[in-house]
């Protein structure tokens, strides 16, 4: 994809507006650091967000660090406790987390002048800084407002050593003595799993993964994960199903950092016990397009999380124009504005009651779906990402709130 | 001697002179029947042509005259035949290099009239001129080699192949001439009008018009090389001449703004008054306008995140309605607007208002607003441009010049106001501008309203 095919999406202007901005940091070496290049939204936005960051004359990199099946468990449990689940972390879960970190350490080529660190994963690298120089940024796209002290307490000294941290949403952000920005993720419009389809390209789709269409259908797309509280949608939907007649669908693919998925998809089968209107699909065998397909095939599309990070898939579902409804979490309530580009709801019931009343009346889900593609068309698409960081990275340059260049 | 050579062949010398003379009034007879013809046409029909061709042809034809009497007597002489063939060229030489002369003086004469008449650019008579003169000096080189018998069959080939690359050039350049000379005739454009090409949206001041090419200066600086034939093929609408110029020109700036997390945070009223009463400007800036610009897709939804907030967080509905009410369009600066919501919350939180609590996770944020203000590449001269640069202006670059300048840069008035009074001297304007309440639209509504009021003012200037 190139820069110009955004260009009948977002207008020429925000493009210019892109060229103009990059054009003051041309040649900055920038480099990314996470860990995976599959799996999970931060990989997928790099995977979109460097060849645009090339186009526009930033040299733009990105490594991956290498850990072991144990490492990748203790980030887990990281993940979970900064969310602010309980979970059982011993000295040596630190002491891994280390020696990981020290090992890549001692592998990486730290080359950046601005040096991009995302997620708690690559966290400690910062070490490296006083050695190889340059402006660090640790990027956070979790939500660690309600963290389990312990695990916030040994990340936070590696933290605030970093010359600026990113959060996703307001609410994300901890008292930091280090400057603190405020930066969404954001969807490409021009990939798989976004792009227009045809009826017959959507039609083709529900048919291989035989979903049948003869009743409106709700959907959820996330993996499986405690987080995502697919039970309670599961329990959600038994209620809406006592007045409106639907089909609900469940689909969700796997990370190379989260093996908590086969355990919570048994407890959602079993949740389901066999009713013929959820069809669960999990695994990655299905393709960005046909969840691109699913999603404009649903009526309403549900994002029933506990806690969430900033929840992309409330991007993808809103630029499809689809009715959301989803919890008040994370960055949820940043997209879907109550009553206005979606509905918010806070528990089981909430969400039941704001289905029926969507799937009731098309009039009223219609208008919110086009407000909310509007809304992501402004605020959550990668052309408004690049812009970020570009502004990041000369902001960090600057300490003054008006810059004139 | 001489007097007896004479009685010998008196006939020989006698014929040939008789002829000579007989033949040279004949000829100046008919050239002087041809003068007064043409000098009556040209007082007939006014065309300037018809006196060309008399002056340039008044000693020429004289030349041809006796050329001819000299020639013809030549013939009936009884001098050897190849004296006779010899003075034959050279009459016939003095004949066509006469003609030459004659007919590139006519030919330069004659293209300048055409250009003048038809108001051809200058390259473009020039072009032709040069054309007809390579032409002439052609036949009349090739007509003397003839004359005096040399071998031309390669000559021919070379003008042949010289033909075909002009030939070659005219098929590329040719309709771009003729476009150049239709569009010089028609007069429907010319340099310093501002034209809009409606197929491509290209437009700008036309800054020349040469044999091949229109060149046009769109606002943002850039010249746009519109081929002749092209502008001859779409439709082009012509706004006219120059409008007033500014004293100075209008400079557009891009804006980009980013927020940065302040860590303060306010969990009830009093501590969300507390925290108003310290925050930096940015952070008011940022509270107030940041609704407005995330929605600008919206019909109007004038709103803040303070109102916000109040309403979903502490659910007391009539100080948010209070808040949301605030006109923001009548403060002149963000300390007066900081000012005036702190006044409403603490007369609500002393009247015995809300003392509730944000559920943990719904804290108020305080958040600022950190801009980065770019050159653009737009600029306007005058209000044509003006407008022009405003169709195509990116929602940050209007926000900011209209929004950002009078309030948090303490301008007091939008720039567009500023300008058109200052620099263009178009008070009125500036005022209706300054007038329209930005709060109240969407930022392309509002886009569209001035764009509106300023195509008006052009349109009533146009009329008058």
């Amino acid at each position: 994809m190139k820069l110009p095919d955004y260009e009948p999406i977002v207008g020429k202007s925000t493009i210019e507006e892109l060229r103009l901005l990059a054009s003051k940091l041309a040649g900055r070496e920038i480099q990314n650091i996470n860990s995976t290049y599959v799996g999970g939204g931060v990989a997928e936005i790099l995977n979109h967000m460097i060849p645009i960051l090339q186009e526009l004359g930033v040299d733009a990199r990105w490594n991956v660090i290498k850990g072991s099946p144990g490492f990748f468990e203790v980030t887990k449990k990281f993940h979970n406790a900064l969310h602010g689940r309980k979970e059982p972390i011993s000295e040596d879960d630190f002491e891994l987390f280390l020696e990981i970190n020290r090992k890549n350490m001692a592998e990486m080529d730290f080359h950046g002048q601005t040096m991009f660190i995302h997620d708690p994963q690559p966290c400690a690298l910062i070490e490296k800084k006083a050695e190889s120089g340059g402006k660090w940024i640790w990027r956070c796209h979790i939500d660690v407002s309600n963290p389990d002290e312990r695990v916030w307490r040994f990340l936070e000294r590696f933290v605030i050593k970093y010359d600026a941290t990113v959060f996703s949403a307001p609410a994300f952000s901890r008292p930091l003595p280090v400057r603190q920005f405020l930066i969404s993720p954001s969807i490409d419009p021009l990939s798989d799993k976004n792009k227009d389809l045809s009826t017959r390209e959507i039609d083709a789709a529900m048919e291989a993964m035989k979903i049948p269409r003869d009743k409106p259908i709700v959907t959820q797309v996330s993996r499986f994960d405690y987080m995502k509280d697919p039970v309670g949608v599961v329990k959600a939907f038994e209620l809406v199903k006592r007045s409106i007649d639907c089909t609900l669908v469940l689909v969700g693919g796997g990370a190379t950092d989260d093996p908590e998925g086969e355990k919570v998809l048994a407890e959602v089968k079993a949740a389901a016990d066999g009713n013929p209107d959820i069809h669960i699909i999990s695994g990655q065998a299905r393709s960005d397009i046909e969840i691109n397909a699913l999603q404009r095939a649903s009526t309403v599309i549900l994002q029933k999380s506990l806690k969430e990070g900033f929840a992309l898939t409330v991007s993808e579902a809103l630029w499809k124009a689809k009715p959301v409804v989803a919890t008040a979490v994370g960055g949820i309530p940043l997209q879907v504005r109550h009553k206005l580009t979606g509905l918010l709801s806070h528990g089981i019931d909430g969400t039941a009651y704001a289905v029926r009343q969507l799937l009731a009346n098309p009039d009223y889900a219609r208008w919110l779906g086009e407000n909310g593609k509007e809304h992501v068309r402004h605020n959550f698409l990668i052309t408004r990402h690049v812009r970020d960081y570009l502004l990041l990275f000369i902001a960090l340059d600057h300490s003054e709130d008006v810059i004139h260049l | 001697m001489a007097i007896d050579w004479l009685s010998d062949n008196w006939r020989e010398v006698l014929i040939p002179a008789a002829v000579g003379v007989f033949v040279l009034i004949a000829c100046l007879w008919l050239r002087q029947l041809v003068r007064a013809r043409l000098q009556r046409w040209s007082k007939e029909t006014g065309w300037k042509g018809f006196d060309v061709f008399r002056q340039t042809t008044s000693i020429p034809s004289v030349i041809w005259a006796l050329t001819i009497a000299a020639w013809l007597a030549v013939l009936v002489s009884t001098i050897p035949s190849d004296w006779q063939e010899n003075a034959s060229k050279g009459l016939w030489t003095l004949f066509a290099l006469s003609l030459a002369l004659c007919l590139l003086n006519m030919a330069g004469r004659l293209i300048t009239l055409w250009g003048q008449h038809l108001k051809t650019p200058d390259k473009a008579t020039k072009a032709t001129w040069h054309l007809a003169r390579i032409v002439i000096v052609l036949i009349a080189v090739l007509t003397l080699l003839e004359i005096w018998g040399a071998p031309i069959t390669a000559i021919l080939l070379a003008a042949g192949i010289l033909a075909l690359l002009v030939l070659l050039v005219a098929i590329d350049v040719g309709p771009d001439l003729v476009a150049a000379l239709q569009l010089s005739s028609s007069q429907n454009y010319g340099v310093g009008d501002y034209i809009k090409l409606t197929e491509t949206g290209e437009e700008g001041y036309v800054t020349e018009v040469n044999w091949r090419n229109t060149l046009v200066r769109a606002p943002n600086g850039s010249i746009t090389i519109v081929p002749n034939r092209k502008m001859t093929r779409t439709t082009v609408i012509n706004y006219g001449h120059p409008v007033k110029k500014a004293k100075e020109p209008f400079r557009f700036y891009s804006r980009s703004h980013m927020k940065e997390l302040t860590g303060l945070r306010a969990r009830n009223l009093r501590e969300l008054a507390d925290m108003l009463k310290v925050v930096p400007d940015s952070v008011i800036y940022f509270h107030t306008h940041h609704f407005l610009e995330e929605h600008h897709y919206l019909t109007s939804q004038p709103s803040n995140d303070l109102s916000l907030w109040v309403d979903e967080a502490l659910g007391d509905e009539v100080l948010a309605e209070k808040l949301a009410s605030v006109d923001t369009f009548q403060f002149s600066s963000l300390q007066a607007l900081r000012e005036r919501h702190i006044a409403i919350i603490e007369e609500q939180l002393a009247q015995g208002g809300s003392l509730r609590e944000a559920a943990p996770g719904g804290e108020f944020h305080f958040v600022k607003s950190i801009s980065v203000i770019i050159p653009a590449s737009y600029q306007a001269s005058d209000i044509r441009e003006f407008v022009e640069a405003l169709r195509k202006l990116s929602p940050g670059s209007l926000y900011f010049h209209v929004f950002e300048s009078r309030l948090r840069l303490g301008r007091g008035l939008n720039d567009f106001s500023a300008w058109l009074a200052d620099s263009l001297g178009e008070d009125e304007l500036a005022q209706k501008v300054a007038r329209l309440d930005p709060y109240t639209h969407s930022l392309e509504g509002l886009r569209e309203a001035l764009v509106q009021l300023i195509e008006k003012e052009i349109g009533e200037a146009t009329r008058l």
